[in-house]
């Protein structure tokens, strides 16, 4: 079974009124343990669809099935449940939060368990540790590099033990030495913690590492 | 609670603003409890008046004195119980023993030392007031002796003064003096008061024989005013009424009121104190709320990317609703706190400081406090305008759809 399963899904925007089709009866499997990469020109769809698999946008019509949920059919309090127990977000613009530290910031998704604070910082610090930041745990976004904080970032999306990792273009914001080691974290995430991957990019590089590759071209697959 | 050092970050990040509009929320709430229990002090001091009591005064002014000779016309007004006439005395402590009055201004009067002292027929006075308990053999020694005078038992703890113990006191008013020096008085008796049945009692007060006031200064004093004990409070209206007809066509009329609504004139002289106060107090409120409002609208139009992340990673828009809520009320409980710490300070200064206290004195609040009511709801106040004023932009972050906060990025 496919973790991430969109059928014939469709999403419109409406402007107005005029009726934007982004997403057009698009279909597309990535299986458990999958490294999938969507690529595309600007307006696409890309990261309208990573949306979608992430629960933070609804479709138009049609299913999204991830880790057995169909997303389209959850209400709002329900997708937020299903955000925080399956779905880790990897911003291009990493989005810590700049008043936290790199632990807090790590910290911030299990608040929402019921875990105690001595926990929460356990799995924060082997969060940290996972990604090669446990000597910065107390520092503040401020003080990280664009490829720390975007580290920090990757621990954010993996301390709550998602099943999927979804990722909008994350090395797009970062130099190359940066982006291999970015690069190089998500394949070993995918590698040996087994963590399915779909990750929107324009970046070839990023790319060769996906394991599938799918192009979107105006709301449709491509391949 | 375990989102509070998540709230706490947030505040610390814009300290500056944090601290404008904690700052905004201390006065108001400030201003808040400092105004209710002036308020509430006034109301107690009028409540505790008895409605058996009338006050005859000039129609002109309190400053204008009355004929010595509408006591007993007053007196033979039916439905009145008795008449005792009173003089403000004016003195003042410590002043020389001995030698020549001082004959300056009151500008070189020492307020520091003001308490209220009235020249009143001793024997028909006491009896209207029964909140003044003096023992019966301090009551007997007192009538017995010209420069006696009967001490609120405040007044003697502040002076440390006892029974037999003799001071001076000088009034500030020119035809309240003697040629001879100042008056001595002599402690013969020391009220107390039951604070439960009396509220807002005063015992810092002094009461001495107008008798001798009257013999001291020439013989020449005319009456300040004049308390008419009424046998029916039913009855007040008639009678003062029947009082004030009586001296309709003379020289100096009179005006009579219960004893509540004469206090009363005393504390409202500027106006309805009571509607000024709450008016003030209700614009400060309102005006805080566009401040705080103000505050959080931007707090969280800064924060749209925060908020977007915030849900992303399951946070509910119930969740994201109540931390914005839950900073702005942070805000104003810390701001409320320190306004109702602020306002008891405030409170002990103006009871203690010299100057202030005897100001306050003369419309009779010498009590000040902040009562843990008035405290309590300048506290829910705070709170109240916290919650309503980071209610709508919090609705907005509740409504705030994720694509859209994370778009500003």
């Amino acid at each position: 079974m496919a973790m991430v399963d969109v059928r014939n899904v469709t999403k419109v925007y409406r402007r107005d009124a005029e009726e934007i089709v982004v997403l057009n009866g698009l279909s597309l499997q990535v299986e458990e343990g999958d490294f999938a990469a969507l690529m595309g020109p600007s307006g696409s769809g890309k990261s309208t669809l990573l949306n979608l698999i992430a629960g933070i946008d609804k479709p138009t019509s049609g299913e999204v099935i991830v880790a057995g949920t169909d997303v389209a059919g959850l209400d709002e309090t329900a997708l937020a449940g299903f955000r925080s127990h399956n779905v880790g977000f990897i911003f291009q613009f990493y989005n810590l939060i700049p008043v936290l530290t790199a632990t807090e910031n790590v910290e911030l998704p299990l608040l929402l368990t019921h875990l105690s604070k001595t926990e929460r910082r356990e799995r924060a610090a082997t969060a940290l540790k996972v990604v090669g930041l446990a000597d910065r745990a107390s520092h503040y976004p401020r003080q990280l590099s664009g490829g720390q904080e975007q580290r920090v970032a990757i621990a954010r999306a993996i301390v709550t033990d998602p099943k999927v990792l979804v990722a909008d273009e994350p090395t797009g914001d970062l130099d190359a030495k940066s982006a291999v080691e970015i690069l190089d974290l998500m394949q070993t995430l995918n590698r040996d913690f087994k963590k399915t991957i779909v990750m929107v990019t324009h970046d070839p590089r990023a790319s060769e590492r996906a394991h599938t590759q799918h192009h979107l071209e105006k709301g449709v697959l491509r391949d | 609670m375990k989102f509070l050092p998540y709230l706490l970050k947030h505040l610390r990040k814009n300290w500056f603003r944090t601290a404008l509009t904690v700052g905004a929320m201390t006065l108001c709430i400030f201003l808040f409890c400092t105004l209710q229990s002036v308020l509430a002090q006034i109301n107690t001091l009028l409540d505790s008046r008895s409605a058996k009591r009338l006050v005859t005064r000039n129609s002109v002014s309190l400053t204008f004195p009355l004929p010595q000779a509408y006591q007993a016309r007053i007196a033979a007004v039916p439905g009145v119980e008795r008449v005792a006439t009173s003089n403000w005395f004016g003195g003042f402590l410590p002043v020389k023993k001995e030698g020549k009055a001082d004959e300056g201004s009151s500008s070189t009067t020492d307020w520091s030392n003001f308490f209220f002292n009235l020249a009143v027929d001793l024997e028909p006075f006491l009896a209207m007031y029964p909140e003044y308990e003096i023992p019966p053999d301090q009551y007997q020694a007192l009538l017995q002796d010209q420069r006696g005078c009967v001490i609120g038992r405040k007044l003697a703890q502040k002076y440390g003064w006892k029974i037999g113990d003799t001071f001076y006191l000088e009034s500030f008013i020119p035809t309240h003096r003697k040629a001879d020096g100042p008056f001595e008085f002599v402690v013969r008796a020391i009220f107390d008061t039951d604070p439960v049945k009396y509220p807002g009692t005063d015992t810092t007060l002094m009461l001495f024989s107008r008798k001798y006031l009257y013999e001291a200064t020439g013989r020449t004093l005319q009456a300040g005013v004049y308390y008419v004990e009424i046998k029916d409070p039913d009855d007040a209206g008639r009678i003062s009424s029947a009082i004030d007809a009586l001296f309709e066509n003379s020289d100096a009329q009179t005006h009579t009121e219960t004893e509540k609504a004469y206090a009363a004139g005393f504390v409202a002289m500027a106006g309805n104190l009571a509607l000024l106060l709450n008016g003030i107090g209700l614009a400060v409120t309102f005006t805080i709320l566009l401040v705080v409002a103000n505050t959080m609208s931007i707090a969280v139009r800064e924060r749209r990317t925060e908020i977007g992340v915030l849900k992303t990673l399951g946070f509910t828009s119930r969740q994201v609703m109540g931390l914005v809520v839950a900073e702005s009320v942070l805000i104003a409980f810390i701001g409320g706190a320190l306004g109702v710490f602020g306002s008891q300070g405030i409170m002990w200064v103006m009871t203690h400081a010299p100057g202030l206290k005897s100001l306050l004195g003369t419309i009779g609040l010498r009590e000040l406090n902040l009562r843990p009511l008035v405290a309590s709801l300048g506290l829910a106040n705070a709170l109240f305008l916290g919650f309503a004023a980071g209610f709508v932009p919090a609705l907005n972050a509740y409504r705030a759809r994720i694509t859209d906060m994370l778009r500003t990025v």
